[in-house]
């Protein structure tokens, strides 16, 4: 997007408010000027000579009426407020002026949303700003559980920034079945990262009984892995110019700490990513099209509040997509447990009623919309995704 | 689920395409950036309101310094026709001069604020085109943050918006200064005192006429509706003579229902005037006024989190959400998101989007979908690792249906 005009015309105008604050000042100074002078006369003229004085004070007047500081001040005042109403027209131009019409006045639960912000804040471990949230919200019951566990979760997070493994490991050894029932070895990558931090503080022995107690259990399915950690102790002192040096770098440290929030997150029962931030960044993407559909719709604002589909499709990037979503090419529908797609003989897939459709109820058989092939409705499967 | 709805012309994208591919899912580079232009259409609030906030100060400035002039010269005049003595004229024009100097004082401070304001124009501007792809997600972090802060300062968590904008090192890109104007009527009127509220009309008085605000009028109903409580009746008949008189031509139906209170009193049982004498009157003139602000910096009537929110869940909702086998990830597998989302539409699909029930990734023509004989489908990549790790023997997950992978089929999904 060019915001170049935009910024350009912001410039115009702090120059004309500039220019129209030293003209503002000039003027000041040239009425301050002229009284000044007036003072002076006033002073020293003889203090018997009325007439002095009261001349001086009429020319003063006469003077300050010629200068008329005022009307002076007129001319870039005007220039400067044609700048300051043309731009919010350009910005209303450029930008969507008016976000909220694409809003049902549905009129969200206050307490919902600000639980939902109170777990977001507690969710990115800012603590005390959840905190502060939550006592000026007044929302303090419904987030209590959620914030004990995450603190738990950003102890254990901070102790590894301090290459602290030990709060890490304990809690992975604690829930070391649900773990494996995930199918993680987020156990064997917190020993690992303990074992090369043993070996490279050339504690070569203490390393060894570290992998011969810690390694043993794993050596079933990581024989491999286990492995080559202990070619490492071979290098020891040197590892970092051993073909193992990769086992070094600070980027393991930041990947199994991620894993640790993953699998702590997944049995919480919680999203890894911020559900907040999730949601927030799919409106980011799923509001122009809505938008747009808004400025074609003006006339039918009614409609919109009940529909119970979106009448346009939001394209949103495919980290938002958790769900299978099947739309049958021919229907555009998407499928449902009543309409489920039908993978045909030569492997293509419609949904069921476009099927029945096609062969008129399995009385005929049809062709495939893609391809030659000749289709009989008995011969099709339904797929579950 | 109504489905057949299509009122905008989407007839040309419903044709089949006679192809046996996957349609592309990946946004290419050049997607994703009028992807990016369009999410920064969205930032008209983000610059609008400081801007409305430096015209205030510059017209604010700018009246300052054509009063106090004009006052000055008015002076001069008075001195030079009245018979002042001399001393006295001397005196007279001296004070004049410190006047001046006191204008040339404020003057220079007015160009301060004037100029930090500005700055805060510059740096959203900047702000919004420092974005690219590559500091796309802590942009997109602050972007978040920025709509608590505006979510914070609407609803009057003034603490949580100003420590959120303080430990972010965002306090240019949100508006606490401006909502400082606000908070103080707010809380007047909280407190039943409607006199901030009222100077606050007379500060922006032309440009609430402009939009034909009557929140003015709903103050002094409420001011005459205290006084009649207190059955201070005579000093309700002259306040609403001078105050609400005025209004009449434009009003006449709700001044003719609060004057009847006159006769009803504060106890009535009438529920046209009872209404009158609640305590959510006060609320409701809270309410008022946020709408009145929030026009006045040319922000949105609702909070930018709710106005997202609301995308956002319609762009989620799908009926799987709310199934309990739900993935996690999902923010729509939570009680609260689902409750919030309950009254919106669900979101519209033209293209099949197939995730892998494995691996929860995308099937597509890198990653086809494959079909075990028992009708269920997975990823070739989850399959094939599975058939690697098992001797080419696959088992479905859901089912645990045992095949070989020799019986997979592929499944065309355009």
């Amino acid at each position: 997007m060019d915001l170049n005009p935009i910024k350009d015309a912001f410039a115009h105008i702090a120059k004309r408010q500039k220019l129209s604050s030293s003209k503002a000042e000039e003027a000041i100074d040239q009425v301050m000027q002229e009284i000044e002078k007036a003072l002076e006369i006033l002073e020293s003229s003889d203090s018997s000579s009325e007439f002095v004085y009261k001349s001086a004070i009429g020319e003063l007047k006469k003077k300050l009426q010629d200068i008329s500081p005022i009307s002076q001040l007129e001319g870039t005042q005007k220039e400067l407020n044609m700048a300051l109403s043309k731009y919010p027209k350009q910005l209303e131009k450029s930008f969507h002026p008016d976000i909220s019409k694409t809003c049902r006045n549905i009129g969200f639960d206050v307490h919902t949303v600000n639980q939902v912000i109170g777990r977001h804040f507690y969710r990115l471990g800012l603590f005390s700003i959840g905190d502060c949230f939550i006592n000026e919200a007044k929302e303090s019951e419904s987030t209590v559980t959620v914030r004990s566990m995450f603190s738990e979760m950003y102890l254990i997070v901070e102790a590894m920034k301090d290459r602290n493994l030990e709060p890490a490991i304990k809690w992975a050894a604690a829930n070391s079945n649900k773990l494996k029932e995930n199918g993680s070895d987020l156990q064997l990558k917190l020993h690992r990262l303990q074992f090369l931090e043993i070996l490279q503080n050339g504690r070569r022995g203490e390393s060894l009984t570290y992998a011969r107690t810690h390694f043993a259990p794993f050596a079933a399915n990581h024989f491999g892995e286990i492995q080559k950690l202990m070619a490492c102790l071979l290098w020891s002192g040197k590892l970092d110019h051993s073909p193992y040096s990769e086992f070094l770098s600070p980027a393991n440290w930041n990947r199994v700490a991620d894993e640790l929030t993953r699998q702590f997150c997944y049995l919480l029962g919680q999203s890894f990513e911020s559900p907040l931030s999730v949601t927030i960044a799919a409106g980011f993407q799923g509001l122009p099209p809505l938008l747009k559909f808004m400025n074609v719709m003006a006339g039918k604002k009614l409609e919109w509040q009940s529909m119970k589909q979106l009448p346009v499709p939001m394209e949103l990037d495919k980290e938002f997509q958790f769900h299978p979503i099947f739309v049958c090419p021919v229907s555009k529908e998407q499928s449902s447990d009543e309409n489920p797609p039908m993978l045909m003989s030569c492997g293509h897939v419609l949904c069921k009623q476009s099927v029945n459709k096609m062969s008129k109820n399995s009385s005929k058989t049809f062709k495939c919309p893609y391809c030659p092939s000749d289709i009989d409705a008995a011969q099709c499967r339904q797929l579950y995704f | 689920m109504e489905m057949d709805s299509l009122p905008n012309g989407n007839a040309a994208a419903s044709i089949p395409a006679g192809t046996t591919r996957i349609s592309p899912t990946h946004t290419t580079p050049s997607s994703k950036l009028t992807q990016l232009t369009e999410s920064l259409k969205l930032e008209h609030q983000f610059l609008r309101v400081p801007f409305e906030h430096y015209k205030k100060t510059i017209r604010a400035n700018h009246r300052t310094v054509e009063k106090e002039v004009s006052s000055v010269i008015a002076g001069v005049s008075d001195a030079a026709d009245s018979d002042m003595s001399k001393d006295d004229a001397f005196q007279h024009l001296t004070s004049l001069v410190s006047r001046l100097q006191g204008l040339k004082r404020k003057l220079e401070e007015g160009s301060r604020t004037e100029h930090l304001q500005a700055q805060r124009c510059r740096a959203r501007l900047d702000h919004l085109e420092s974005v690219d792809a590559e500091n796309f997600s802590e942009w997109s972090n602050t972007r978040l943050k920025r709509i608590l802060v505006d979510y914070m300062l609407r609803m009057s968590y003034y603490d949580t918006g100003l420590k959120l904008a303080e430990s972010s090192n965002m306090l240019d890109l949100v508006d606490i200064d401006v909502f400082q104007e606000a908070r103080k009527v707010i809380d007047a009127l909280q407190n039943r005192e409607v006199a901030p509220a009222l100077a606050w009309c007379a500060d922006n008085k032309s440009r609430l006429k402009k939009s034909k605000s009557k929140f003015e009028f709903q103050l002094r109903l409420q001011e005459f509706i205290e006084l009649v409580r207190a059955e201070n009746n005579m000093r309700a008949i002259a306040y609403a003579r001078k105050y609400l008189a005025p209004w009449g031509a434009t009003h006449m139906k709700e001044l003719q229902r609060v004057m009847a209170t006159l006769a009803f009193k504060s106890h009535t049982e009438c529920a046209t005037y009872k209404v009158l004498f609640e305590p959510k009157q006060w609320d409701y003139l809270v309410d008022q006024f946020k709408q009145e602000f929030c026009r006045l910096y040319g922000m949105t009537l609702e909070p930018l989190l709710n106005i997202y929110l609301q995308a956002g869940l319609s762009a989620l909702k799908t009926p799987y959400c709310y199934e309990d086998d739900c993935t996690k990830e999902d923010p729509l597998s939570q009680e609260s998101f689902r409750k919030l989302a309950l009254p919106l539409p669900y979101s519209k699909q033209h293209h099949s989007k197939l995730v892998c029930y494995i691996t929860k990734e995308l099937m597509d023509t890198e990653n086809p979908p494959q079909v075990l004989p028992n009708g269920y489908v997975y990823s070739a990549k989850a399959l094939e690792e599975m058939a690697k790790k098992n001797n080419g023997k696959i088992t479905c997950p859901r089912t645990g249906f045992v095949c070989n992978y020799s019986e997979v089929v592929k499944a065309y999904i355009s």
